[in-house]
């Protein structure tokens, strides 16, 4: 969305328009939902909160100054919330999931050896700390840029970035092969 | 340099964000497990992307309006509640006028000893109500002040 037309659907909607606001929730309603259910851990409150998200923005929108892009102002609007969310109890993790061989790389069948790393990349994710799960959904799911993750989070850029290096780090030491102490640190850091 | 000082800095070095030293390109030349965490990096970097997305239910966007006129009925019903006691109060101190106005002129004429009773009703009610009166006129101005910023900023609403 230009610019000028994100202006003018911000007017409209302060102006008490309700259809520029049903049209400014189906032009962040995949943004916001995708970030809201990569970020809790309980997937069936995703609807719930992502539309509180949106109660949020019709309150927030006569106060907000257009001094950052509107996706930026939603983002922070997701993290605020996801935040407040009472953490539910861990979601089990997959059974078994880490007696499975270590990903090889370039081995024998590597089709399937990425499809199986894809099945569990997605589900190491959800054992990643809240602050780094928000983050590699916006960044990596959703594309949004370092800069934008930054004035969201009222971040500097290279906080971002190491925070995003040490997400990835997570990540690849919990499918990796499994070692003494590696499961106990992503365990201990939430 | 060492496979852990290799491993802080893999995802950096991948994002383009650092980069090898020599140290560190001779120890990955010779280090199998460091090659396999470097694959396993750029593997990750590969899929993350591609990971699939979760989508919101067709029934979202109604959800959302839904809730918003909810939550603005509810407003309205607050706003209206606030003036029906406003507007039932000044016409109680309208009628409590007029009739004063019509008794102290002699068009009504009252008993003396309803008189007398309702003077002493009228002092037993002062004699309670006086030790709260700075708190009655504090809410009272504060409910003046909030008619008036909500008459002032339904007025700008008009004139935007
Ligand atoms: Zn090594």
């Amino acid at each position: 969305m230009s610019d000028t037309a994100e202006r003018d659907l911000i007017a409209r909607c302060r102006q008490g328009e309700d259809g520029a606001f049903r049209e400014l929730v189906d032009q962040y309603k995949g943004l916001v939902f995708a970030l809201v259910a990569r970020t809790i851990r309980d997937p069936s409150r995703a609807e719930d909160l992502a539309q509180e998200v949106f109660l949020k923005i019709h309150r927030g929108l006569p106060y907000f100054r257009g001094d950052a892009r509107l996706s930026t102002w939603i983002y922070r609007i997701v993290v605020n919330l996801c935040a407040s969310e009472r953490p539910s109890r861990d979601v089990p993790l997959d059974a078994g999931d880490e007696e499975r061989p270590a990903w090889e790389p370039g081995g024998p069948d590597r089709a399937y050896g990425d499809v199986e790393l894809r099945d569990r990349l997605d589900k190491a994710i959800r054992r990643l700390p809240a602050h780094y799960r928000v983050l590699v959904a916006g960044h990596y799911l959703r594309g949004m840029k370092y800069e934008d993750l930054a004035e969201a989070l009222h971040l500097p850029m290279g906080t971002v970035k190491t925070h995003l290096h040490r997400a990835k780090r997570l990540l690849r030491e919990m499918l990796e092969e499994p070692r003494p102490g590696s499961e106990q640190r992503t365990a201990n850091s939430e | 340099m060492t496979c852990d000082q290799i491993n802080l800095r893999i995802d950096a070095v991948l994002d383009g964000d650092e980069a090898w030293t020599s140290d560190a390109r001779a120890h990955l030349d010779t280090c199998s497990r460091c090659q396999s965490r470097v694959a396993l990096a750029q593997g990750i970097n590969r899929w993350l992307p591609q990971l699939p997305v979760d989508t919101p239910p067709a029934t979202f966007t109604s959800g959302v309006m839904a809730r918003v006129r909810r939550e603005r009925w509810r407003a309205e019903q607050a706003l209206d509640a606030g003036f029906n006691v406003a507007i039932a109060a000044g016409l109680l101190l309208i009628v409590a006028g007029v009739a004063g106005l019509a008794w102290s002129s002699g068009l009504i004429v009252v008993g003396a000893d309803v008189v007398a009773l309702m003077r002493e009703a009228i002092a037993v009610t002062g004699a309670e109500i006086a030790p709260q009166l700075p708190t009655y006129s504090v809410a009272a101005l504060l409910l003046t002040m909030g008619l008036g910023v909500w008459w002032w900023t339904e007025h700008a609403n008009f004139e935007r």
